[in-house]
């Protein structure tokens, strides 16, 4: 025996200071990430426990002797940490207001409420747990095969099963918290922390290249971190813990490296854009609420939103659990779990413990429990010849290593009270359940821990969603990458370099080919290349093909969802044979952990059920996010724009009632609608129109473009016109509608509707940069300018001594556009009338907003101008029978419909929509848009009522023929009246029709429109 | 406990049977249909049961319900705004009502409500309009105030906090969830039963057609002699349609959906908002169940993007700002061919023989019962329904558009 694995087994040479020693807690050591000296108080379900600062909450749990935390999804068994990685979810707990919640992944905070989840009444006595009597009766599925008879009493098993289901629970008073977002770059990102990605990301930062390097854990190393051997480096050996320390320290000292910790990566997009999250904080970050100088109150989680020029995935691998009869028990953990619990925590992890392994992490596992001062009674070895070297060692410390035998069974009520040894065949090469017990050789050993290390799967998800695509290795049992995307790499245990050595070379050549990527340095030497490939060929294998051991009753491939191999077999003979409808109907890695620990197993059981390899086989779809991520997060900041005119504050001030306009808040009303009709009508009134949508258009060819957009015809209109137009989609629809000026010298000014102009501008641009080689440029200046109309029969009076624009009517008549200056303000002046009136809308830069607004005010005191809002404005047009695109019209209506024919022009060689207006015109309209008004004129229709005509046929014996789209009692006529659409035949002026409203029926008739100045001579005057 | 159950239970894994079977492929059926989806699968299912034509194959190319039967956020309503659309809607929801016991599995039909928000006057308007015409066509359905709003939903923001706020609801109690895949399952079920053959990793590669008339399908595992041709593809009906020379006015988008983890039941409804662009119910198994609209691009692409993710949070959290801690936890995309009126296209097409049951959009699986049952019927008798005359194909080149657009949920 060497001196070296002399120190390996004993526990004396390691501990530093024997007097500190603390129950159940290892001697502190430099591999901990716990300080012993700062003991944290924190309570579960209700109990205080003591926990040290850097302990998670599984750790501080475990260490106190508690091995269930919660109760799993469908027979509520009792379940407790496997893996202590991001991974476990086997028993997520609810931490503060906060459910499913990590416990190895959260590190414990002074006062911390633990509590578990999916447990009642308690986490000891939970009465759900007795399903797993009848779980013979409730198989896969059992859902779909009972409760629907008789049909009416479903609603009362659902609402069991939904009890019974789900996890954490919410409540309505978690508050809405800070979080936020950050935008980073990197030339070369780097995801995890271990020994090839600290070794890619140093290489990447000596060609100075930027790098980024994330790793979830609140530390840097991966698995040295965890691990005390020592390891073989190119520069000789080395304690795995302390070159996971001198690793660090380089990287964290590079300037060219930004290293972001607790953060997660979980979505890897086209281009290298890639979602982090960040969760917990150190006082070294900068933003951490620790550092006085941070700004941020409460970083809940944070966003992080990477632009990476290339890529290296060094993420590690999940150790891989062996399913076995009761595997799930609490007590049975992976190898690395032993080791976590070990080497950073100094949590004990049991006292008598038995090992399973496959590999030689698993000899070095049982090595590790025996410097802790855990008995291990017996180490079952898989493989034939495992490593001669740690053999010798276990067995000269008394440690039998027995290679022909299997644990067949773990037994414990609430935890691992003992294991079932049999002796056992096995053929060899090793299938998934290629090892049989052999009858009569069954002993019972007892322990308290059973430790597993039979294999690794990469963790290639991130990979899957950089669109790499991963081959299996039938020697090594592992999925590896065999073609990834350009500047996406691999390096380390995801891509199936094992030993340390080969991982720090790996990781090497993977930040020197991300970075000659992206321009820096040359890329690895072939040299490097060369011993990278020989040195992973030469590598052990490390998983073993076996995944299960046959003859188990409740063996659980998946924890997340208590689905058993026997589930696995029975989807299968039921015909769900794929792997993605074995998903959809087992449930297979449909939970929390998204089958980190159960997709290399299912692939195994599932080929192996179809006689199938498994390559044939396949894996699923490997979809983001690839660890959860809270809806907090990915929300950030609620950022949803409000769009404000310049006047905006002057209508508040002025009491105004605001209403949401698209993005926009407009004035519903000041006061009485009804009198702000009366005022503008009587004398004078104005209304904020800044929200209309507002377009310029340059250069020789605007005609063009307006008669493709418009129905109407627009190549004569002269300079100085305005012209009213509607526009069609290319089934003939309505879509918009709006005037446009001609402004002179190939300049024009187009308003739509305020909520139309967003979608107008894109098919402008679309179609001008796509199709129509019209020498038109076009801008969007809805926000850029303000807009009022000034309007009623004082407008001209009150408005010519403020402009140098000569108002008078023949000079300025009705849909002319003028340009000048009002109250010394650059603007455009259109002659146009939605309220009926004589009116001057007027387009001013929008920063003179308020001050045209408050002048045209204070002139227009002396004629008592009235501040009017929507609605007033509603009525009056409604006074004058226009109709509103959207409200009067719906995805139906043609402009044949809406009495347009005057303003279609088939004459014209092509505009938008006139295939279809061909047809349409030829076929006639079966509906038309008319006005109409209530015969009793208190009845004021709901918008949206039906008109009806009795059908004794019909449900309610009414059938419907046409409805009210625009309703309002008018103040000006004293009358209800509105627009309704009925059957052609049904829409002469004089035709009475029922209207059903709130139930009741009531008779309006058609009358014609306008309803108010029908002639329009003061809209003319 | 079910007879079904008690006897697994019992006698273990040897009383089960495949609920579809591999059947050896013919080179000639009566009637061929091209994809296993839910449209497919019924199409199938109600040939054998109402009609009594068996001799019948479904070609799938991957696996069943591998398309947007499996990938649809499983909601199924009839609240529609059209009469036409109502009704055969409604047939859907009723035929959903029965399918459990049809099939002698569970689908998992949870009528819980529905509830549609209306956050402006003007959603306000058309949920008005939608509960008028719903009243008339028997559909329960009607317009509820925000204090009705909050004694269904307690968790949602009911104040005038949100951007924007909630001014009422349209709501439908028969609306509510079903288990998708299982009536993917049940349908295969009830097909293969009744004789049909469905062929999965069966993908057809050219469509034969001599003077205008379908003679033939080829498939990557050989020629199939037909005269009858379904298409019941979503995401690729176009490329399908070519192969029989029929160009279909439809263009394909992605639609992205997410589910997030298990939580204890807090929602019981459906919650569709069109001016926040998401919808989101909590399903049997506890997970919140949500998508949003399609995405402004078209694409073949089923991959799931950061910012739809980060944009749906955004907007859940705005009406449920208590869940900012739940987490996110799978993410996908379907596909959904949308025509020019956010309405099917069913039917004949000038190709004799060819008929095509596309442009789902995103209202595909709320539709597959009462499509499959008249798709059936139109091919047993050769005559359209009238139930679903208004979404023959010929309606493009009529000017005959449907007015479902309003109606087709937020998906626009």
């Amino acid at each position: 025996m060497s001196t070296k694995t002399k120190d390996a087994i004993n526990p004396e040479s390691q501990i530093q200071n024997p007097k500190s020693k603390i129950q159940n807690r290892l001697s502190s050591h430099p591999s901990h990430k716990v300080d012993y000296t700062r003991p944290i108080e924190f309570e579960f379900n209700g109990k205080k426990y003591t926990a040290f600062e850097g302990d998670t909450v599984a750790s501080a749990l475990w260490a106190a002797g508690v091995r269930v935390l919660g109760r799993s999804f469908k027979y509520h068994r009792p379940r407790g940490p496997f893996a202590l990685t991001s991974g476990d979810t086997n028993a997520m707990v609810r931490v503060g207001d906060e459910p499913n919640v990590r416990p190895s992944m959260k590190l414990v905070e002074p006062g911390m409420a633990v509590e578990s989840q999916n447990v009642w009444p308690s986490l000891n006595a939970d009465i759900m747990s007795l399903t797993s009597y009848g779980s013979r009766f409730m198989p896969v599925g059992f859902y779909y095969k009972a409760f629907f008879r008789p049909k009416a009493l479903w609603p009362t098993y659902e609402k069991v099963i939904r009890n019974a289901a789900g996890l954490g629970y919410v409540t309505t008073d978690t508050p809405d918290t800070y979080y936020d977002k950050k935008y980073e770059f990197a030339d070369v990102l780097v995801i995890g922390g271990g020994p090839a990605g600290m070794s890619a990301a140093l290489s990447a930062a000596k060609t100075g290249a930027r790098v980024m390097l994330l790793d979830e854990n609140p530390y840097l190393g991966g698995h040295l971190a965890y691990e005390r051997q020592s390891v073989d480096t190119k520069n000789g050996g080395a304690k795995a813990y302390e070159l996971a320390d001198q690793l660090a320290q380089q990287v964290l000292a590079h300037p060219n490296i930004q290293v972001e910790l607790n953060t997660s990566v979980f979505d890897i997009g086209y281009h290298l854009w890639v979602g982090a999250v960040k969760e917990g904080w150190t006082n070294t970050d900068p933003d951490s609420i620790q550092n006085p100088k941070s700004k941020i109150q409460n970083p809940e989680a944070r966003l992080l939103k990477i632009r990476a020029k290339s890529l290296v995935a060094a993420n590690g691998a999940f150790e891989q659990p062996l399913v076995f009869e009761n595997s799930d028990l609490p007590g049975v953990i992976l190898g690395s779990a032993a080791q976590r619990l070990m080497h950073l925590y100094g949590a004990t992890p049991g006292k008598r413990a038995v090992v399973l392994s496959a590999n030689r992490d698993g000899l070095q596992v049982a090595l590790d429990l025996l410097v802790a001062g855990v008995q291990v009674s017996v180490v079952i070895e898989l493989r034939d010849q495992p490593d001669s070297d740690l053999v010798t060692v276990l067995e000269s410390a008394g440690v039998p290593v027995k290679t022909d035998s299997i644990v067949t069974k773990a037994q414990g009520n609430k935890g691992v009270r003992g294991v079932f040894v049999s002796q056992a065949a096995k053929e060899l090469p090793l299938s998934p359940g290629g090892i049989k017990a052999i009858r009569g050789t069954k002993e019972f050993v007892i322990c308290d821990l059973l430790v597993t290390s039979v294999g690794w799967t990469p963790a290639t998800g991130l990979l899957y969603q950089a669109k790499g695509r991963m081959d299996y290795d039938e020697q090594r049992a592992e999925f590896l990458p065999a073609h990834l995307p350009p500047k996406v790499h691999a390096a380390g245990r995801v891509a199936g370099a094992h030993s340390v050595k080969a991982e720090l070379l790996e990781g090497e050549m993977a930040g020197l080919n991300a970075a000659a990527d992206v321009g820096f340095g040359k890329g690895a030497s072939k040299k490097l290349q060369n011993e990278v490939a020989k040195l992973k060929a030469a590598e052990p294998v490390r998983t073993s093909a076996l995944t299960y051991i046959p003859g188990g009753k409740k063996s659980f491939v998946s924890f997340d969802e208590d689905v058993s191999i026997k589930d696995v077999r029975d989807s299968v003979a039921e015909g769900y044979k794929s792997m993605e409808l074995l998903k959809r109907y087992s449930t297979l890695s449909m939970g929390p952990s998204q089958g980190k620990y159960e997709n290399a197993n299912t692939m195994a059981l599932c080929a192996e059920a179809n006689n199938q390899t498994i390559p044939e086989t396949g894996t699923t779809t490997g979809r983001p996010p690839f660890t959860s991520v809270p809806l907090g997060a990915l929300a950030g900041r609620h950022m949803e724009p409000v769009k404000y005119t310049p006047m905006h504050d002057w209508h508040i001030a002025r009491g105004a009632t605001m209403m949401n306009a698209g993005l926009w808040k407009r004035p519903e009303y000041y006061g009485d609608p009804a009198a702000e009709v009366v005022g503008t009508r009587n004398s004078l009134g104005i209304i904020d129109v800044g929200t209309l949508g507002k377009l310029r258009l340059y250069g020789k060819d605007v005609p063009k473009l307006l008669e493709m957009l418009y129905t109407n015809k627009w190549s004569k209109l002269a300079e100085g016109g305005v012209r009213y137009g509607v526009m069609c989609n290319e089934e003939g629809i309505v879509s918009d509608d709006g005037v446009t000026a001609n402004l002179g010298g190939d300049e024009w000014y187009m308003t739509a509707t305020t909520g139309g102009v967003t979608g107008l501008y894109q098919d402008i641009e679309w179609n001008l940069q796509s199709g129509w080689d019209f020498d038109v440029h076009a801008v969007n200046m809805t926000d850029d300018y303000a807009a009022m109309n000034l309007t009623g029969p004082n407008a001209r009076e009150v408005l010519q001594p403020l402009t140098d624009i000569d108002l008078n009517n023949e000079a300025f008549p009705y849909m002319a556009a003028r340009q000048g200056t009002v109250a010394g303000v650059p603007a455009i002046l259109m002659r146009i009338g939605f309220t009926g009136e004589l009116g001057y809308e007027m387009h001013v830069p929008a920063g003179y907003g308020l001050y045209l607004w408050e002048t045209l005010m204070d002139a227009g005191e002396t004629f008592n101008i009235t501040p009017f809002g929507v609605e007033a404005q509603r009525i009056m047009r409604l006074e004058k029978g226009h109709f509103i695109v959207g409200q009067d019209t719906d995805a139906l209506t043609n402009p044949f419909m809406a009495h347009l024919d005057w303003a279609v022009k088939l004459d014209k060689s092509d505009f938008l929509g006139k295939p279809s207006l061909v047809r349409i015109q030829k076929r006639g309209v079966e509906q038309k848009l008319v006005g109409y008004e209530m015969l009793d004129s208190n009845i004021v229709p709901e918008e949206a009522n039906q008109i009806v005509v009795p059908n004794p046929d019909r449900p309610i014996g009414l059938e419907t023929i046409g409805r009210v789209t625009s309703s309002r009692y008018s103040p000006t006529l004293e009358k209800s009246l509105g627009l309704c659409w009925l059957p052609v035949d049904q829409s002469e002026p004089g035709t009475e029709f029922t209207v059903r409203i709130r139930g009741e029926l009531h008779q309006g008739k058609v009358v014609p429109i306008p309803f108010y100045d029908p002639d329009g001579k003061r809209l003319k005057s | 406990m079910s007879l079904k159950l008690l006897k697994q239970g019992l006698n273990g894994s040897k009383s089960l049977t495949p609920m579809w079977r591999e059947q050896p492929i013919k080179d000639r059926y009566d009637v061929v249909i091209i994809g296993g989806g839910v449209h497919g699968l019924a199409t199938a299912y109600y040939l054998a049961k109402n009609h009594g034509i068996t001799d019948v194959a479904i070609l799938e190319k991957r696996y069943i319900g591998r398309g947007g039967s499996g990938r649809n956020t499983t909601i199924v309503r009839s609240n529609y705004l059209t009469p036409e659309g109502i009704l055969f809607y409604d047939e859907s929801l009723k035929l959903y009502e029965d399918l459990s016991q049809d099939f002698d599995f569970n689908i998992m039909f949870s009528q819980r409500g529905h509830l549609t928000l209306a956050h402006t006057d003007a959603s306000l308007r058309t949920m008005r309009w939608r509960a008028e015409v719903n009243q008339l066509q028997g559909v329960d359905s009607r317009v509820i105030s925000p204090d009705e709003i909050k004694e269904l939903v307690p968790f949602m923001d009911l104040s005038d906090h949100p951007r924007f706020p909630v001014m009422g609801a349209l709501y439908h109690p028969p609306g509510g969830v079903v288990r998708h895949d299982a009536v993917v399952w049940g349908y295969a079920h009830g097909a293969d039963k009744r004789g049909v053959h469905i062929h999965q990793l069966t993908e057809v590669t050219g469509i034969d057609v001599e003077q205008n008339k379908v003679v033939a399908v080829q498939t990557n595992r050989g020629r199939i002699k037909t005269g009858t041709v379904v298409n019941a593809t979503a995401g690729w009906c176009t490329l399908i349609a070519d192969m029989a020379g029929v160009k279909l006015p439809v263009e394909t988008r992605p639609l992205q959906a997410a589910v997030s983890e298990p939580l204890k039941p807090f929602l019981d409804t459906v919650i569709v908002s069109g001016t926040l662009h998401f919808y989101l119910s909590q399903s049997d198994r506890g997970e919140i169940v949500t998508g949003a609209s399609v995405d402004p691009y078209t694409s073949y692409s089923m991959d799931a993007t950061l910012g739809f993710a980060e944009g749906l949070a955004g907007h859940i959290l705005e009406l449920f700002p208590s869940l900012g801690k739940v987490r996110l936890m799978r993410q996908w995309a379907g596909l959904c061919d949308m025509t020019p009126d956010y309405s099917p296209i069913m039917g004949f097409t000038p190709v004799e023989g060819f008929l095509v049951d596309v442009g789902w959009g995103t209202y595909g699986f709320k539709t597959g019962p009462v499509s499959g049952k008249r798709m059936a019927e139109l091919i047993a008798t050769n005559r359209t329904p009238d139930l679903i005359a208004p979404f023959k194909y010929d309606r493009f080149f009529e000017g005959r558009l449907v007015g479902e657009k309003g109606a087709a949920s937020v998906g626009r």
